[in-house]
C-alpha cells in the first residue's frame, strides 16, 4: 500500500534533474506565456480577439512564469494543450486527462479506490489538479505545495465537512506546531488508494484502525491489541468493542493530557458500560458507571467536567484503577491480585492507607440483602423513614388546617 | 396583626436568638452546599455549584459550616449540663408522656371530639419534637461526617462498610432534616403564626395564650423558675463532664490529626 510514495522521490529527482537542464523555459512555451504571463497582456489579447471575458475567467488563464518553473518544467504547454498551436484556441483546450500519460499507476490506484467515478468508468470523480493544482503544481515537501503536510486538509476539505480536525491535535499539530510529521488526511486514509471505512481492506475499516494508528503509537497500539478490547476485535472480529477513534475520535482527537480528556474520561467509558443491553451480551454490569459517580471520586469528576472543565483532576478515574490501552478483564486477574494493585493505587494518592481502607469501597456492587447489606438497608431505612417521616407530618397540618378553617378565629 | 408593645410578653433571651442565628446560617449552608453534592448529575445541582465557585470552595464551605454546627452541639451539651446540673433550671424542651396527651387531644380538637384545645407549658409539643428531631439529626450529622471526612484513618478502627453506610446515612439525614424543617417548622412559625419570637424575643399574647397558655398564667402569678445558687458537688460534677466532653473532642482531633480530610484538589496556576 506504500509502494506509490515510496517511488515518488525517484520522479522528484528526475523531475529535478530535467528542470536543471532544460532551464529556462521551452521556446515554444515563451509564446503562450507572451498572451498568458500576466494579468494584463492576457486581458490586453483578450480585448484585440473581441473577447468579453469575466475577471475570474481571466485571472484562471494566467500562468506566471515563475509556476512554469515545477517539477514539470520539462513538459510543455502544448504537451497538455495539443490544439493550443490554433490561434485563436478553438474549445477543448484539454482532452481527457493529460496527466496519465505519464502518471498511469495513480490512476489504476484511484480507479479502486473510493473516489473512483461512481458510473464505473475509468473517469475520476474528481480530476488530478483537483487536487494536486495544475500549472502551480510543486515537489510535496515544497510547503507551499497544495498537498504539504500543512495544506493537503484544506484540499479535503473542501468536499469532506470533517472540518473537527484542524482543531484537533493532529492538526493543531500540523497548522499551528509546525509538525510535518503529524497525522494529516492521507497519513490515515491514503492517498490514491483511499478505502472508505466500510470497506474490509481500508486503512481505516474497524479492525485496521489500530495498525493505522500504530504507524506512528506503535508501543500504545500494542499495548491495546493484548487488552480486553482490543484482543477481541483483532482476533475476533467483535465489533462491540472500542477502538482508538471510539474514545479519542477520529478527526478532533483531544489531546489526552489535558484534563479536559481527563474528566470527561467516565463518560467515555459510560458510553459502553452504562449501556444495558450491551454489557448484559458479556455478563458486565451496568452498576459499575453508577457506583462510580455515586462515589467521592466520580462526584468530584463529574462536578469538575460541568463546572470547570479544564480544571486538572488528580481524583481516581475509571483509567487510574483499570487502565486504559491494556485495560484487563477483572475476571481474569483475580481477586488478590487485585486488591495488591488496588491498594498500590489507593496509596498513590492517600498517604497512611492500608489494607482494610480497601473495604470502604464496594468494588462497583450495587449495595444489597446479600452483598453491603449495611449499607443496603442503611438506604432502605432512610427510603423509608423519609416519606414515613414528611408524610406524617402533613396529614397532621393538614388536619390542624382544616380544624382552624372551621372555628371562627 | 399588629401588636402594640405591652402585648408583646418576652419569650427569649439574646442566647436564644443567637443560637438560632448560628443555627439558621449553618443549616441552609449546609444544605445549601451539600444537597448538590448527593445529586451530582442533577443540572440544577451544577448550577449552584457554580454560582458558589465550583466543587473545591463548595466542600471547604460545607466542612466550615458542618465544624461550627458540631461545636455549637457540643457547647449545647456542656452549657445544658451546668444549667440543669449546676443551676437546676427545669429541663422544658425534653419530650414527656404529657407531649403526647397534648398531642392526641389537638388531634381530636380538629377533628371536633373535644371542647378545649391541649394547654401546654414553655415549649409545645410542635417545639419539642422539633428539638429532638434537631438534636438527634445534628449528632447524626456531626458523626457521619466525622467519618466521611477523615476515610482513611477510621479505615483502621471500623470496617469500611461503615465508611460508606455514614455516606448513605449522610444523605438521607439530610434530606429527611431538610424536608422536616421545610414541613413541621415552616407550618408551625411561618404559617400556624407569623412567629418571630426568636428574632425579637418577644411573641404576642394572644399567641401566646393559644401555644402555652400554662407558661402565661404562671408569668402573669411572676411564678417564674429560678436558678439555684451553684452547690460545691455539682461544679465538680458539671466540670468533670466538661473536661470528658472536651478532652474527648480533643482526643478525636488528636487522633485524626495526622490524616489529611482528603486528597487536596490541584489548583490552576494562576486562580490562587
Amino acid at each position: 500500500m506504500d509502494s506509490p510514495r515510496r517511488e515518488r522521490p525517484t520522479y522528484i529527482l528526475a523531475a529535478a534533474l530535467l528542470t536543471m537542464l532544460v532551464r529556462p523555459v521551452l521556446a515554444d512555451d515563451k509564446a503562450c506565456l507572451e498572451c498568458h504571463g500576466s494579468r494584463q497582456r492576457i486581458a490586453d489579447a483578450a480585448e484585440a480577439m473581441e473577447l468579453k471575458l469575466a475577471p475570474e475567467r481571466l485571472a484562471k488563464l494566467v500562468v506566471p512564469e515563475s509556476e512554469a518553473m515545477t517539477p514539470h518544467a520539462g513538459i510543455g504547454c502544448l504537451d497538455c494543450h495539443p490544439k493550443a498551436a490554433d490561434v485563436p484556441h478553438p474549445a477543448g483546450m484539454l482532452v481527457g486527462n493529460p496527466c496519465v500519460t505519464c502518471h498511469d499507476d495513480e490512476l489504476r490506484q484511484l480507479n479502486r479506490s473510493a473516489h473512483r467515478d461512481p458510473g464505473g468508468d475509468a473517469n475520476l470523480r474528481a480530476q488530478c489538479w483537483a487536487c494536486h493544482g495544475a500549472h502551480d503544481l510543486l515537489p510535496l515537501r515544497d510547503p507551499r505545495s497544495a498537498l504539504s503536510p500543512v495544506n493537503v486538509a484544506s484540499r479535503c476539505l473542501a468536499c469532506h465537512s470533517k472540518q473537527e480536525y484542524l482543531g484537533g491535535v493532529h492538526g493543531q499539530g500540523v497548522q499551528l506546531a509546525g509538525l510535518d510529521f503529524a497525522a494529516t488526511c492521507v497519513s490515515c486514509h491514503g492517498g490514491h488508494d483511499i478505502l472508505a471505512p466500510s470497506v474490509a481492506s481500508s486503512r481505516v475499516a474497524r479492525r485496521n484502525i489500530s495498525f493505522t494508528c500504530g504507524k506512528c503509537h506503535g508501543r500504545v497500539a500494542e499495548q491495546y491489541r493484548r487488552s480486553v478490547h482490543g484482543a477481541a476485535l483483532t482476533d475476533h472480529d467483535n465489533p462491540d468493542v472500542p477502538t482508538c477513534v471510539d474514545c479519542h475520535r477520529a478527526h478532533g482527537t483531544v489531546d489526552p493530557f489535558l484534563p479536559r480528556f481527563r474528566l470527561a474520561s467516565p463518560e467515555i467509558c459510560g458510553r459502553c458500560h452504562g449501556d444495558a443491553a450491551l454489557m448484559q451480551r458479556y455478563g458486565l454490569s451496568t452498576g459499575v458507571f453508577t457506583t462510580y459517580v455515586a462515589d467521592f471520586h466520580g462526584t468530584t469528576a463529574e462536578l469538575f467536567r460541568a463546572t470547570s472543565p479544564d480544571q486538572p483532576l488528580n481524583q481516581a478515574v475509571c483509567y487510574d484503577c483499570h487502565g486504559y490501552h491494556d485495560v484487563e478483564s477483572v475476571k481474569a486477574v483475580g481477586q488478590a491480585e487485585i486488591n495488591r494493585r488496588l491498594l498500590a493505587r489507593c496509596q498513590g494518592c492517600h498517604a497512611g492507607a492500608k489494607f482494610p481502607f480497601l473495604s470502604a469501597w464496594t468494588y462497583h456492587y450495587v449495595p444489597s440483602p446479600t452483598k453491603y447489606r449495611l449499607i443496603y438497608y442503611v438506604r432502605l431505612f432512610y427510603r423509608l423513614a423519609i416519606p414515613g417521616t414528611i408524610g406524617f407530618f402533613l396529614l397532621y397540618i393538614a388536619v390542624d388546617v382544616w380544624g382552624r378553617r372551621r372555628r371562627p378565629q | 396583626m399588629t401588636h402594640r408593645q405591652a402585648d408583646m410578653v418576652r419569650r427569649f433571651t439574646a442566647r436564644h436568638v443567637v443560637n438560632h442565628w448560628i443555627m439558621l446560617v449553618c443549616f441552609v449552608g449546609l444544605v445549601l452546599t451539600g444537597v448538590p453534592q448527593k445529586f451530582p448529575a442533577q443540572e440544577w445541582a451544577k448550577g449552584l455549584i457554580l454560582l458558589f465557585g465550583g466543587v473545591v470552595r463548595v466542600r471547604f464551605m460545607h466542612h466550615l459550616l458542618g465544624t461550627v454546627m458540631a461545636l455549637q452541639l457540643v457547647w449545647h451539651v456542656v452549657e445544658s449540663v451546668w444549667r440543669h446540673l449546676v443551676r437546676r433550671l427545669p429541663m422544658s424542651m425534653i419530650p414527656r408522656v404529657a407531649d403526647v396527651q397534648h398531642f392526641l387531644q389537638q388531634v381530636r380538637f380538629n377533628v371536633g371530639f373535644v371542647e378545649a384545645p391541649p394547654a401546654m407549658d414553655r415549649y409545645t409539643f410542635a417545639e419539642k419534637l422539633e428539638y429532638l428531631a434537631l438534636v438527634w439529626g445534628t449528632a447524626v450529622m456531626v458523626a457521619t461526617g466525622l467519618l466521611l471526612l477523615y476515610p482513611v484513618r477510621w479505615s483502621l478502627l471500623v470496617p469500611g462498610e461503615v465508611i460508606l453506610a455514614a455516606k448513605a446515612a449522610h444523605g438521607g439525614e439530610a434530606i429527611l432534616a431538610f424536608l422536616s424543617i421545610l414541613t413541621w417548622h415552616v407550618y408551625f412559625v411561618h404559617i400556624r403564626h407569623w412567629n418571630t419570637a426568636i428574632f425579637t424575643g418577644r411573641l404576642g399574647e394572644e399567641a401566646y395564650a393559644e401555644e402555652h397558655s400554662l407558661e402565661l398564667a404562671r408569668i402573669r402569678r411572676g411564678d417564674m423558675p429560678l436558678s439555684a445558687r451553684p452547690a460545691a458537688g455539682r461544679v465538680i460534677g458539671f466540670a468533670l463532664i466538661t473536661l470528658a466532653v472536651v478532652g474527648g473532642v480533643l482526643a478525636l482531633m488528636w487522633w485524626l490529626r495526622w490524616s489529611p480530610a482528603a486528597v487536596a484538589a490541584v489548583t490552576i496556576a494562576g486562580r490562587g
